[in-house]
C-alpha cells in the first residue's frame, strides 16, 4: 500500500481525526521513502523534533532533514538562527532545496499551516512545491517531488478541505471500526478516472505497515428479519403472466400504424384490390343524373 | 425593430429615412451608405472571418465551441463577445475536455488564442489538444456505435414506434470546413498546427511576484494581472478595431481555466464570508466589458462545487452569458443506477443569453447526458420511457416533480403561439432563468431540425402537476 501511495507523486493528503490518528502513517511513509534512498525533508510544526524522530533507527534519522517550526514558530529567539520569515518562507525554502532529484517533503501538519497562513497562499505554495519546474508528463514519476501532508479533518470547514482535496493527487481518509484502522484511498491520476480503494492496516512499532483483512461485521445486528417476499399475482382473478406461446404471438404482432414490410408490399402490389372495390350509390329524388358535362356549353 | 433579415439588428437605424427630393419617382427614402466601422455583427462583410457564421435567428456572429452538439444546444454556436462559463464536475475530468475542444477549434479555424491558467503551463495545455478528424473517419466511428446500439433500442422502441422516425441529435460531419469540426481525443494535435497558430499564454505563477504582499485592493492581484494582460493583447493585436490598418479581421478566443480556485489567489472556495468575495464578480464584469467591445469569445471553467457561498454562484451565473454545468456520475450513487448506465454524466444548460432578441433560443430538450467514448465526447438527449423509474431515483414513489413556475415561459419558442403577456413582460430585461429538469417522463426529441410538428407534442406545463 505504501508504494502505491508514493508512486503517484504530487500532493498526498492524509486526513485523520481524533479517533484515528495519521501521524504514524505519515512516519511509515517517511520511513519508506527514506529507505528508497530519497531525500526526505520534514517540516515539523506540531510535535517536537525528538518526538518525531522517535522510533526511527539511525540510518533513517540520518537521512531526515528536519526543519523545526515547533520550537520557535515566531522567531523570538535569536533571529537568523531559526527559520526566518515564518512558515511561508520555510515552505518556499523547501521548494528551492528540493530542486535536484526526487525528494519527499512531509508536512506535519497542514492544519497548523492552514491556521497560520491564508488558504489560497498555502494552496499556491503547495502547488508550486509539488509541481517543480519540470513538466510532469516528461519526467518519470520517480523523479518528482512528493508532498505528504497531514490534515486534521475536524479542525477545518468544508471550504479548505475541498480546496486541498482538489489539489491533491492522492487522498487518504483514515477511519476504522472496532480498533482496526482503515484507509480509504482516492487516486486522482491526471486525465483518468479517479479510483477508490479501501485498505485495512495496522502500523507496527517500527513504522512498517501491515495489511489486515476486513473485520467481519458481526457486531452490527441485522435491522429487519428477512421477510418472505409475497407474490402479489397469486390471488388475482385475472392472469398477468404470459405463456410462451402467447409471448411469441405478441412479439410477432405488427402494430397497426407501423409501416412494416408487409404493409409496404401490400401498398405496392398493383391492381389486386381494385377489382374487389365497389361503389354503392343510391340516388334520391333531388339528384340530377344527367350524364352530360355542364361545362361543355361554356365559351372558353 | 427594423426588419433587416440577416443583417444586424439595430445597426440600420431609423435615421436612414431621408425624405429628399430624388430624381427617381419610385420612393423618396434613400438608403444610407454602409457604415465604415467594422463593429456590425452579421453583415455580409464580417462573414469573411474564418470560422464564424451569422446566426440565422438573431444575426449575431457565432463561433463554434468545438463540439457541434453543444453548438446546436446553444442555438448555433457561441456568440462573439460573450462568455461561456462551464461549471466543472467534481473531479475535473470532463470540463478540461470542453476547454480543449474550444481551443482546438480556434487553432483549426485560424483564430488567435489566449490561454490563461494557474495550474498548468499554457504551452502544455496546447500540446495536449485533440487532433481534428477528417470527415470519413468520423462517419466510420458513428456507424460502429450505431450498429451496437441498434439491437437494444429495437426492443424498447416497439411500442413507441413513432420515435424511431425522429432524427437524432448528432448532425453528420460538417462537410465544409468553415464551422464546427470533430476531434479525436486519443490523438494529439499535430505540432505544425500549433506552430502556425498565434497564441498568447498567461501562467499565473510566473507573472505573480514572489514576495507575499497583501495588497488591499478590490481585485485579487492575479485577476488584475490577467485583465491587464487581456486588455493589452486586445489592444495591441487590434481585436477591438483600434488598428484600422489591419486588413484581416480575426477572432480572439480566450480560455481561462479553473477561475475562482485557490490557485488564483481567491479564497472564495475556502471560506463562506471572505473579504475579497467581490473580486471574482468584478473580474467577470470587467471581462465582459472587454469582450463586448472586441471581436473575442471567452470560455471559463470554474469549480463551482467548491464555492462555499451560494449567492456568489448566482452572481457569477448572472454575470456570464452562457452557463453550462457538468455533473459526472463518478462517486455518486447515480453511477450504479441502471437509468444512467450508458452515460458518464449529465449536462445542465443553466443559462442562455438573449442577445438582440426578445425571446430565448433554447432547445426543446432539457434532459441531456454526455458520454465520453474512446475518441469522442458526445451529448445525447436522455430518452427513457415513462414506464421505468423517474430520474429522481426513487423507485418506490414515481411521483412527478411539478414544473417550477419558470418553465411555462421557457417552453416558448419561436414557432408556438404567443405566450401570456404577464410572463413575457417580466422577462423583458433579464436573462433566462435557470432551466429546471422537470423529469416528468416525457420522451423527448433531441434538438434537431424542427420538422416534426406533430411529433413535438408539448404538453401544457401544469398538466402533470400532482395536486398539493
Amino acid at each position: 500500500m505504501l508504494e502505491s501511495l508514493l508512486a503517484l507523486g504530487g500532493l498526498v493528503l492524509l486526513r485523520d481525526s481524533v479517533e484515528w490518528e495519521g501521524r504514524s502513517l505519515l512516519k511509515a511513509l517517511v520511513k519508506k521513502s527514506a529507505l528508497c534512498g530519497e531525500q526526505v525533508h520534514v517540516l515539523g510544526c506540531e510535535v517536537s523534533e525528538e518526538e518525531f524522530r522517535e522510533g526511527f533507527d539511525s540510518s533513517i534519522n540520518s537521512r531526515l532533514v528536519y526543519h523545526d517550526l515547533f520550537r520557535d514558530p515566531l522567531s523570538w529567539s535569536k533571529p537568523g538562527k531559526a527559520l526566518p520569515g515564518g512558515p511561508l518562507e520555510a515552505l518556499r525554502a523547501l521548494d528551492k532545496k528540493t530542486s535536484s532529484g526526487p525528494a519527499t517533503i512531509a508536512l506535519d501538519s497542514l492544519s497548523w499551516l492552514l491556521h497560520h497562513l491564508p488558504c489560497p497562499t498555502l494552496c499556491q505554495t503547495l502547488h508550486a512545491l509539488s509541481r517543480q519546474d519540470s513538466c510532469p508528463g516528461d519526467s518519470p514519476p520517480g523523479e518528482q517531488v512528493r508532498v505528504l501532508g497531514l490534515l486534521h479533518e475536524e479542525l477545518h470547514g468544508p471550504g479548505p478541505l475541498g480546496a486541498l482535496s482538489s489539489l491533491a493527487q492522492t487522498e487518504v481518509t483514515l477511519s476504522g471500526t472496532m480498533g482496526q484502522a482503515s484507509a480509504h484511498i482516492l487516486y486522482r491520476r491526471p486525465r483518468q478516472h479517479p479510483t477508490h480503494q479501501t485498505q485495512w492496516f495496522s502500523i507496527l512499532p517500527d513504522f512498517s505497515l501491515e495489511l489486515q483483512v476486513e473485520p467481519p461485521l458481526e457486531s452490527q445486528p441485522r435491522s429487519d428479519p428477512h421477510t418472505p417476499s409475497v407474490d402479489p399475482t397469486t390471488h388475482l382473478t385475472f392472469n398477468l403472466h404470459l405463456s410462451k406461446k402467447e409471448r411469441e404471438v405478441k412479439d410477432s404482432l405488427t402494430l397497426p400504424f407501423q409501416f412494416s414490410l408487409e404493409k409496404q408490399q401490400a401498398l405496392l402490389r398493383p391492381g389486386l384490390s381494385q377489382a374487389t372495390s365497389h361503389i354503392f350509390y343510391e340516388p334520391d329524388a333531388y339528384d340530377d343524373l344527367d350524364q352530360e358535362d355542364p361545362d361543355d356549353d361554356l365559351d372558353v | 425593430m427594423a426588419a433587416a433579415g440577416t443583417c444586424g439588428t439595430g445597426t440600420r437605424s431609423t435615421g436612414s429615412v431621408v425624405a429628399a427630393a430624388s430624381t427617381n419617382n419610385v420612393t423618396s427614402f434613400q438608403r444610407r451608405g454602409p457604415r465604415a466601422s467594422g463593429a456590425d455583427s452579421g453583415c455580409s462583410r464580417l462573414v469573411s472571418i474564418a470560422g464564424t457564421r451569422p446566426s440565422v435567428r438573431n444575426g449575431q456572429l457565432l463561433v463554434s465551441t468545438g463540439l457541434p452538439a453543444l453548438d446546436q444546444l446553444l442555438g448555433g454556436g457561441l456568440a462573439v463577445g460573450t462568455v461561456l462559463l462551464i461549471e466543472e464536475d467534481k473531479y475535473n475530468i470532463y470540463s478540461p475536455l470542453l476547454f480543449k475542444y474550444f481551443l482546438a477549434e480556434g487553432i483549426v479555424s485560424g483564430h488567435a488564442l489566449l490561454v490563461a491558467s494557474a495550474k498548468e503551463d499554457p504551452a502544455d495545455i496546447l500540446q495536449k489538444l485533440p487532433a481534428p478528424l477528417i470527415d470519413d473517419s468520423y462517419k466510420k466511428e458513428c456507424d460502429e456505435d450505431v450498429c451496437s446500439h441498434k439491437t437494444e433500442s429495437d426492443i424498447k422502441m416497439k411500442i413507441a414506434w413513432r420515435y424511431q422516425l425522429l432524427p437524432k441529435m448528432e448532425a453528420g460531419p460538417v462537410s465544409s470546413s468553415r464551422f464546427g469540426h470533430y476531434y479525436d481525443i486519443s490523438k494529439r494535435i499535430p505540432q505544425e498546427l500549433i506552430e502556425t497558430s498565434k497564441w498568447h499564454g498567461f501562467f499565473l505563477p510566473e507573472k505573480i511576484s514572489s514576495t507575499f504582499n497583501a495588497e488591499p485592493c478590490s481585485l485579487t492581484s492575479g485577476y488584475m494581472k490577467l485583465l491587464q494582460f487581456i486588455q493589452n493583447i486586445i489592444y495591441e493585436e487590434g481585436f477591438d478595431g483600434s488598428n484600422p490598418q489591419k486588413k484581416q479581421k480575426n477572432i480572439l478566443r480566450i480560455g481561462i481555466q479553473n477561475l475562482g480556485s485557490p490557485l488564483w489567489g481567491d479564497d472564495i472556495c475556502c471560506t463562506e464570508n471572505s473579504d475579497t468575495s467581490h473580486s471574482l464578480t468584478k473580474f467577470l464584469y470587467i471581462l465582459r466589458g472587454l469582450l463586448r467591445s472586441s471581436l473575442s469569445a471567452c470560455i471559463i471553467t470554474m469549480p463551482t462545487h467548491l464555492i462555499q457561498n451560494k449567492a456568489v454562484i448566482a452572481r457569477v451565473t448572472n454575470l456570464s452569458d452562457t452557463v453550462v454545468g457538468l455533473e459526472s456520475f463518478i462517486g455518486s450513487e447515480k453511477e450504479t443506477n441502471p437509468l444512467y448506465k450508458d452515460y458518464h454524466g449529465l449536462i445542465h444548460i443553466r443559462q442562455i443569453p438573449r442577445l438582440n432578441n426578445l425571446i430565448y433560443d433554447i432547445s426543446d430538450v432539457k434532459d441531456l447526458a454526455f458520454k465520453l467514448k474512446k475518441k469522442l465526447f458526445t451529448i445525447e438527449a436522455r430518452i427513457w420511457s415513462g414506464l421505468s423509474f423517474p430520474p429522481s431515483g426513487d423507485p418506490l414513489n414515481p411521483g412527478i416533480e411539478p414544473p417550477s413556475p419558470a418553465t411555462p415561459i421557457l417552453q416558448v419558442d419561436s414557432s408556438t403561439t404567443e405566450p401570456s403577456a404577464t410572463a413575457f413582460a417580466s422577462r423583458l430585461v433579464r436573462h433566462c432563468e435557470p432551466l429546471k429538469q422537470t423529469g416528468s417522463g416525457r420522451i423527448r426529441q433531441a434538438a434537431g431540425p424542427r420538422l416534426w410538428h406533430d411529433g413535438r407534442r408539448q404538453e401544457a406545463p401544469g398538466l402533470l402537476v400532482t395536486p398539493p
